[in-house]
């Protein structure tokens, strides 16, 4: 229903409507449409067994890394520029060995169009964590499930200690495996595939892929998100990227439905070079 | 006269009583496990086993679809109540079904489909939500209990789903539909109109009994209604994973793609 069309956010960022969205850290408060003063944000929720309860609807609040992991000063037909949420290593790059820099590359210069979100599978861990439109949490017992408006994606956070299943089983979303040190909730997430990416710029990982997500939140409208990255065939080193997610203040907000496969029509706005259709000129 | 009458009148009460006691059919005494939060509890990994998903009506086999009953209770003769003009229409869905079945391309099943697909659910519930999961294409519903009233202007390929608890039952009012989604693999078809009421009861401690009503008025020429049994993956390791249908169709061609 809500169907994502790159077009539609560029435009809408290039008239300054997503750019004015540069919350304040630890301020609570996210989607906040008319200018309203959001509620304030209190002490974190707990449940019953004293946990945190981080229940309901949560969006990133860089909406740029939804384009590029790096900072990415200058802005290219279907990536603008925008901050990075790389925090480690300092120098906010993806720490590529030799030959996976030269397939980026080559990726963002002549293959666009394979970015697996322009054809509607699954984002993957972490993309599918700053993927625009936001997501609920519940907590029923057992489990933490993950419900996206993108893609009608779900993850299901596993707390009961089990380990993850054979690794001949291979997942776009991964195995994903939590407990809780404290108020931080571990998620340790296994068993993906090497068929996503990790934003629009062309940063790829292989099979061998291993995310470990830390959640923490620091009050009743901000949790900070953290995500190391292990993948010793395509980087020199761990590397990991943090950012907050902000609590949807909207009264009465529900997940809608976004149907991508049925109406897909990205494929028909990346140019030729980008791997895209021929046009008639 | 007397006869076609008692036949008739016959029918109609062992219909009605058969309607009447079916959520205890399989044991009076069972009561459904209850959660924390005082809700039966419906969590768990489920699945039908049936042949729904090739048709809703008795069938014969073929390819890719086995034989199979008729899930339906009402009308008694197992059969969708289709207008005359509709079921033309759906012969001809069902002799174009590999072209024409939505699934086949990887759409959203739409409701009742989702629910008895050869692919298991997961059911979750916190005391606003009851997500519903199926491991076709990552389908979700997210059944809201708090919030009554449907979109006024909206249509959907999974619809929109308002639930509440009646007792242990939970009831599922679905409407804002789409008509781009089928019933089954065999052609069997809806409009825009549709609505579907569904009711989800423990039964048997492995039991979930699905009921779902079905009316549209464009299509049918009256509500009829589907009943099966759900069951509950004992398996200790029981989850769902991932059956993410579009990407195990043949790329397309990118001349393909119309600029």
């Amino acid at each position: 229903m809500r169907k994502w069309n790159y077009l539609l956010v560029l435009a809408a960022a290039a008239g300054g409507f997503l750019v004015s969205v540069s919350p304040v850290p630890g301020q609570g408060g996210a989607r906040n449409a008319k200018g309203k003063d959001a509620p304030k944000a209190g002490p974190v929720k707990r449940l019953r067994d004293g946990k945190p309860d981080i229940q309901g609807f949560w969006e990133t609040r860089n909406f740029f890394s939804a384009f590029d992991l790096e900072a990415h000063d200058k802005a290219t037909f279907e990536v603008p520029a925008g901050k990075g949420v790389v925090v480690d290593p300092p120098d906010g790059k993806i720490p590529y060995q030799a030959w996976a820099l030269k397939k980026k590359e080559e990726l963002v210069n002549s293959h666009l169009a394979d970015d697996p979100q322009a054809h509607c599978f699954l984002s993957g861990v972490p993309r599918q964590m700053y993927t625009p439109f936001g997501f609920q949490i519940m907590q029923p017992a057992g489990n933490i499930t993950l419900l996206f408006e993108a893609f009608h994606a779900f993850r299901v956070i596993h707390l009961d200690g089990k380990p993850h299943p054979d690794e001949n089983i291979r997942l776009f979303e991964g195995d994903s495996r939590g407990h809780w040190e404290g108020d931080t909730l571990v998620v340790d997430v296994a068993n993906q595939n090497d068929r996503t990416w990790f934003d629009m710029a062309g940063n790829f990982h292989s099979e061998d892929i291993h995310v470990v997500e830390r959640y923490t939140p620091v009050d009743s409208n901000t949790i900070k998100y953290e995500a190391a990255i292990t993948d010793p065939k395509v980087f020199t080193r761990p590397w990991k990227i943090a950012f907050e997610l902000g609590r949807n203040l909207e009264a009465d907000y529900e997940n809608l439905e976004y149907a991508c496969v049925e109406g897909e029509q990205d494929l028909q706005h990346y140019t030729e070079s980008q791997g895209g259709a021929k046009k008639d000129k | 006269m007397i006869r076609w009458a008692a036949r008739v009148f016959g029918c109609a009460l062992i219909c009605l009583l058969m309607q009447r006691s079916a959520p205890a059919q399989s044991s009076a005494a069972y009561k459904a496990p209850h959660n924390g939060y005082g809700q039966p509890d419906l969590q768990g990994v489920w699945e039908a086993r049936n042949t729904a998903a090739g048709s809703l009506e008795a069938h014969t086999a073929s390819l890719g679809i086995r034989a199979g009953r008729s899930v339906i209770v009402d009308p008694a003769d197992g059969k969708i109540p289709y207008q005359p003009s509709a079921l033309a229409k759906r012969d001809d869905n069902d002799k174009h079904r590999a072209q024409a079945d939505p699934l086949n391309k990887c759409y959203s099943p739409g409701v009742p489909r989702m629910m008895y697909l050869p692919f298991p659910l997961q059911i979750f519930q916190t005391p606003g939500y009851v997500a519903i999961t199926s491991e076709f294409a990552h389908t979700t519903r997210i059944v809201y209990l708090e919030r009554k009233s449907h979109y006024a202007d909206a249509e959907f390929w999974m619809g929109d789903s308002r639930g509440h608890w009646d007792g242990d039952t939970l009831v599922v009012d679905v409407a804002d539909f789409n008509a781009q989604t089928w019933l089954d693999a065999s052609g069997d078809y809806h409009s825009e109109g549709l609505r579907v009421v569904e009711r989800f009861t423990r039964t048997a401690p492995d039991v979930l009994t699905y009921e779902a009503t079905i009316t549209d008025p464009k299509v049918y020429t009256k509500p009829w209604t589907i009943r099966m049994p759900l069951y509950l993956d004992r398996s200790p390791d029981a989850q769902i994973f991932e059956y993410e249908c579009a990407a195990y169709l043949p790329p397309p061609k990118v001349d393909e793609v119309k600029p």
